[in-house]
């Protein structure tokens, strides 16, 4: 076993509890506590990525969700693509593999690809891969350079969930800030949210060697947590990041692996009263000539390699950087045993505090890094001095640089507050605040411990920029953007395309565009445009900060939702039946569950639509209305508020009576069709279409509450109180006789279009005379306590008549077969009610009503109409797509109308169809034709009416 | 996971909803009723009638199914006058018992709401969501009272079943 | 997602509530307006840069219709414009 590159002693590792994983097919052994990084590390893997574009060999760079080089795809239970191998925990059986390289990092066949196409500039993409050849190169571009492949399946076992949460405070990192705004928060009493990316509390105590009050810092952060623990009013998240920070103070997290078992990740939507952001700061990088080749690493990293994991990334580390953090850095490794070979500083001048930690190391003051010789591994890097004189090669098999720290003011640009550029720190810092939300510790700008928390010992910070390297003797590619593959010359060539703006410069040249947004070289990006623009770099500005902070998994946002229940469903208290005796269920609106049809064995769903239409038309049928929506009012002002909404008038129906009525917007569109009762002088009932119920009761509550508050009008919905067996067919009467009611079933009695309550078959009833089919109906409302019970009775009743219960798709053949509207297929926003031939709807006597002036002013302006007419296709068996367009005389021309319905007839033996034409009322008698891709079939236009058009039937 | 709580679908209630202004709702009704509530979103109680106050002149008034008939007896609901609006609904909300130990975290998966006890007390009542569904949400003895239009009862169940990986009971 | 304030309620999640658009100009009277203006009360919506008054309705809550003042800038929800009220 090589465990060539672990330390033999500490690091925050359980080395009780080795954990075996495997890496692009080979397997190799880590300890609880590390990442997929530190165990990479500790087993000697040097190259570890291909490159995005050019496939170049990438290392480990960083050591958290900064990790701008090496992303793995993670395979078996938790597949998942495109993670940072710094921020993957290990576990026992973890498989992972590179992205972006095949067969393997080592050996990348990618790789040679980059030898031949040697470069790809800024904008390559779009310049070369546009319209109209797009389609032949994506598959291959899209496989090269493409990131990695969304998981074939979902997990197998374990689920995502979602949760709200409401809290005081959000606070969202767990250093050395966070804890301190935790804990007095905490004390007095607030509700408290903290949530921590990382796997434990800390922050950057965890890489670094500093102390508090004399003693271990982190045993400070022990002591913090520990009181934490036992303050109920605190939830406490490690491995949670905090995403996002959207409106009212509203802020998404994400915790991955929750302690409960089954649980995969858990996300959090948190309403915050104020928000403390404590996110740290994230190092950035240097610009370089070979400033990607393995072994470049982030200086911090490299201490954070050492400290907590315990691992030595190099035996010969050099150092550059431009501020004093790497002198902490250096000090550190030196104590770890490492041999520090040289410290590249670009200051002239040094501050002696950095000087005095590291005595015996050599510094090189107004030095830089101009190149690194080595391909898949660093073996020396070029010293530069600024002054001119002489480079030489320094060896060392790490480079270990660092540009300075960006706070890292993700959340806090989210949240829309302000940044402003600070000289001394050379970093954008949080400005003003515009949500309820402050900024503290490093995140706002207060980069050392000592300003964060009482007691704390650190060498104080202090920088010079360096925005890149530029040096006549600089050797190699200097990246700004490693995981774009973002080059200064990249940048330079933006500019001079015209590509001046920053967030043009982003995306001309995909800089900070990847996984890991460019946490580590943005701020050169800028600085390069600045440096080249010659303008001040607060002048350049920053790109906006989006969420996600770092990449969320969708199944972490959808939560539950998916399976069963990935859109809610509706069921009546017949539904069980309906699936129990054959029905092929779907849904038919407004979410409900609705029988379609039911087929007897072997049988077409044709077949068993025509034997259901035989039994309503001659003999009864029955099927569920219970989805209609259904609406109560009450009050003196109801009568004058239907007239208002209905084009119709209502206000003269007597108790007892009904009367059908289309709704219509005031802007003249057709909102709804339905049937109006009067129950009693002050009461009335609303029967809606299905899918319109919503709808009706936001538009009739929205005028009744903000319009017409003085209105006396009120509404309840009753759809669910209400549900119905409704009888239909030309034996209608007699099941209703046979199951027993007290009500006067005479046709004198109980007319076509009335209402009536009554008991029937022992259960108190209200019962409707409406017909959706044409024929005598009894819509038969009971209880939905009841409903099954009735329809048994229904079944029982009508055995002796053959009844049968019918489906959605013989209620539509019904309906078109009498030329009765369905708002889905005749009516969509240009129609109104003349075009249906329903004129007779718009009262005349109305001074006013909704959509009226709107109507009539469109048909003012005299344009041609589209009208709604019956269609007989000239081949009686020939059946017509319904959406079909008809052009005139079928040539291919612009449409003159479409073919809304079409069904097989059962009382013609033949199909028949509705359709809007232009001009379709003058047009009876005529051949109009229905033109298809690649056939024209004749149709003969008619009245839109198959079936009993004196509507005797329905009367009866 | 597993959560430590007991779901439960419950039978139906007698619930009649009432509308109008509090004092003509008094005039008929005041003697049939408890006390009319009076913040929003909160209820009273007596003699087995709840009454929840949770809209502007909107109320529910509630009590076990066996009490139907008598309090339609008593409200009267064709005869009220035109200024109220009586309506029985009792079949329109199903209810569900959420309880337990950790009710509340199942509540923060189904709804939206702070449910902590100084926001939401004990006789904390309101319309709001469950699984994006229009709920009704209240307290009962060890945890919550949630009830959907009826018609999405069998859906919710289902939510709660994958929510808590049980069956109610 | 907003905290829009109910009047019944309180602050609420804009997920129980239905967007009902601007508030517009008061519905002229259909027989006594001109055609013009009756097109202009159909199809002119206030779609300012700032503050806007905007109908919401707290449909999975108390069933209130309310108005606030949003700035379609930000987000925040706003007092009314001095010159409004
Ligand atoms: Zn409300």
């Amino acid at each position: 076993m090589r465990l060539s590159s672990r330390l033999t002693t500490g690091g925050r590792i359980n080395r009780d509890r080795p954990l075996r994983f495997r890496f692009n097919g080979k397997d190799y052994q880590g300890f609880d506590g590390d990442t997929l990084a530190s165990a990479l590390m500790a087993n000697g893997v040097r190259v570890t990525a291909r490159s995005f574009k050019y496939h170049r060999p990438r290392g480990i760079v960083g050591h958290g969700p900064e990790e701008p080089a090496t992303l793995v795809q993670l395979e078996g239970e938790d597949a998942a693509g495109n993670c940072p191998a710094t921020a993957v925990l290990l576990r026992e059986g973890l498989s992972a593999r590179s992205v972006n390289c095949w067969p393997s990092p080592g050996f990348d066949l990618g790789g040679v690809a980059q030898v031949l196409a040697r470069f790809l500039p800024a904008g390559f993409y779009y310049k070369t891969f546009k319209w109209p050849g797009w389609h032949l190169f994506e598959p291959s571009i899209r496989k090269a350079a493409g990131l990695a492949p969304a998981p074939a399946q979902p997990p197998s076992s374990g689920h995502f969930e979602a949760r709200r949460a409401h809290a005081d405070v959000l606070i969202a990192g767990a250093g050395p800030a966070g804890l301190q705004a935790a804990l007095e928060a905490g004390r007095a009493g607030k509700r408290v949210f903290l949530a921590d990316e990382g796997s434990e509390a800390g922050g950057s105590l965890l890489n670094r060697t500093l102390s508090i009050g004399g003693r271990p810092a982190l045993d400070w952060v022990a002591n913090a947590v520990a009181e934490l623990c036992g303050m109920e009013n605190v939830t406490h998240l490690q491995n949670a990041t905090v995403w996002a920070y959207r409106e009212h103070n509203l802020l998404m997290v994400n915790e991955r692996c929750p302690e409960q078992d089954s649980i995969l990740e858990r996300s959090w939507r948190v309403r915050a009263g104020e928000v403390v952001i404590a996110t740290g700061a994230s190092e950035r990088a240097m610009v370089f000539g070979g400033n990607d080749r393995p072994g470049v690493m982030l200086a911090a990293s490299v201490q954070a390699y050492v400290n907590r994991w315990g691992v030595a990334p190099g035996k010969r580390v050099a150092l550059f950087t431009n501020n004093n953090s790497a002198y902490a850095v250096a000090a550190d490794l030196a104590a770890a045993g490492l041999i520090v070979t040289a410290i590249l500083d670009s200051r002239r001048h040094i501050p002696q505090a950095a000087l005095d930690l590291v005595p015996d190391l050599p510094v090189h003051p107004a030095t830089v890094a101009a190149g690194i010789f080595g391909h898949k591994r660093v073996r020396a890097v070029l010293a530069a001095p600024l002054s001119g004189d002489l480079a030489k090669w320094i060896r060392c098999d790490v480079l270990a640089h660092s540009g300075g720290w960006n706070p890292t003011v993700h959340l806090w640009s989210q949240s829309r507050s302000s940044l402003r550029y600070d000289e001394d720190l050379a970093a954008f810092l949080p400005d003003s605040a515009v949500q309820n939300c402050r900024a503290v510790g490093a995140a706002a700008g207060d980069l050392t411990l000592d300003r964060i928390v009482a007691g704390g010992a650190d060498l104080p910070y202090a920088i010079e920029p360096l925005w890149r390297v530029d040096v006549p003797v600089q050797r190699g590619r200097a990246f700004l953007d490693i995981q774009n593959d973002v080059l200064v010359s990249d940048v330079h060539l933006a500019l001079r395309e015209g590509y001046a703006n920053i967030e043009h410069v982003k995306r001309y040249t995909t800089g900070g565009m990847g996984v890991d947004q460019g946490k580590t070289g943005n701020i050169n990006i800028i600085g390069t445009v600045a440096m080249q623009q010659g303008v001040p770099i607060e002048q350049i500005g920053t790109t906006t900060f989006r969420s996600p902070y770092t990449p969320v998994s969708f199944g972490a946002i959808a939560g539950l939702r998916e399976g069963t229940v990935l859109l809610p469903y509706r069921h009546t208290p017949v539904t069980q039946w309906n699936v129990d005796n054959g029905a092929v269920m779907y849904e038919a609106g407004a979410r409900w569950q609705r029988p379609g049809y039911f087929p007897k064995p072997g049988e077409s769903l044709q077949e068993a639509v025509n034997r259901e239409c035989r039994a309503v038309r001659e003999a009864v049928g029955v099927y569920d209305g219970s989805p209609l929506g259904t609406f109560e009012l009450k009050g003196r002002d109801v009568p004058r508020f239907l007239d208002f909404i209905y084009s119709n008038v209502m206000s003269s129906l007597k108790p007892g009576e009904g009367r059908y009525g289309l709704m219509l917007s005031d802007d003249g569109l057709i909102l709804d069709d339905g049937v109006a009762f009067r129950l009693d002088d002050h009461r009335w009932l609303l029967s809606t279409s299905t899918g319109h119920a919503d709808v009706v009761n936001q538009h009739m509550e929205k005028l009744l509450q903000t319009e017409f508050a003085d209105w006396h009008a009120m509404i309840t919905t009753v759809t669910s109180q209400w549900n119905n067996a409704t009888i239909c067919g030309p034996h209608a009467r007699d099941v209703m006789q046979a199951l027993g009611t007290d009500i006067d079933l005479s046709p004198q009695a109980f007319p076509f279009m009335s209402i009536r309550d009554g008991m029937v078959a022992g259960f108190p009833a209200r019962v409707a005379r409406v017909s959706f089919t044409g024929e005598l109906s009894y819509e038969v409302n009971v209880a939905p306590r009841h409903l099954m019970a009735l329809w048994n009775k229904v079944m029982e009743a009508g055995a002796p008549f053959a009844i049968l219960p019918v489906g959605s798709e013989s209620n539509h053949v019904l309906r078109v077969e009498k030329g009765f509207l369905s708002l889905g297929h005749e009516v969509d926003g240009t129609v109104d009610a003349y075009d249906l031939g329903m004129g007779w709807v718009m009262s005349k006597t109305k001074p006013d009503y909704l959509g009226k002036r709107a109507v009539m002013l469109r048909r003012a302006g005299g344009a041609t109409r589209r009208e709604l007419v019956g269609i007989l296709p000239q081949d009686p068996n020939r059946q017509i797509p319904e959406g079909a367009p008809l052009t005139p005389a079928g040539c291919k021309e612009a449409t003159e109308g479409l073919v809304t319905a079409c069904v097989w007839s059962v009382v013609n033996q033949r199909w028949v169809g509705l359709a809007l034409l232009e001009n379709g009322h003058a047009r009876q008698g005529e051949t109009a034709h229905v033109r298809l891709q690649d056939e024209v079939i004749p149709v003969s236009i008619t009245k839109p009416v198959f079936h009993d058009p004196d509507g005797t039937r329905l009367r009866s | 996971m597993r959560y430590d709580v007991t779901l439960q679908r419950c039978g139906l209630s007698a619930v009649f909803d009432l509308k109008g202004a509090a004092d003509a709702l008094r005039n008929w009704a005041g003697d049939m009723l408890p006390p009319l509530p009076d913040h929003p979103n909160t209820r009273t109680g007596g003699g087995g009638v709840e009454l929840y106050h949770i809209g502007r002149k909107h109320w529910l008034a509630r009590a076990p199914l066996a009490q139907e008939e008598v309090l339609e007896a008593q409200l009267k609901p064709d005869a009220c006058p035109a200024e109220i609006s009586i309506v029985r609904v009792s079949d329109t909300l199903s209810f569900f018992r959420i309880t337990g130990p950790d009710a509340s975290q199942v509540m923060a998966i189904a709804c939206p709401l702070d449910l902590h006890e100084t926001v939401f007390g004990a006789d904390a009542v309101t319309y709001s969501e469950l699984f994006g569904l229009k709920a009704l949400v209240l307290r009962c003895e060890g945890g919550f009272e949630c009830a959907v239009e009826q018609s999405f009862g069998d859906m919710v169940e289902d939510y709660l079943t994958l929510s808590c990986r049980q069956k109610p009971v | 997602m907003l905290l829009i304030p109910c009047p019944f309620c309180g602050a609420r999640s804009e997920s129980e509530f239905i967007y009902g658009g601007p508030v517009r100009a008061a519905r002229p009277d259909p027989n006594v307006v001109s055609d013009a203006d009756w097109v202009d009360y159909l199809t002119v919506v206030p779609n300012p840069l700032g503050p806007v008054q905007e109908h919401w309705w707290h449909a999975r809550g108390c069933g209130e219709w309310l108005t606030i003042w949003r700035d379609t800038r930000t987000h925040d929800i706003v007092e009314a414009p001095d010159e409004i009220e």
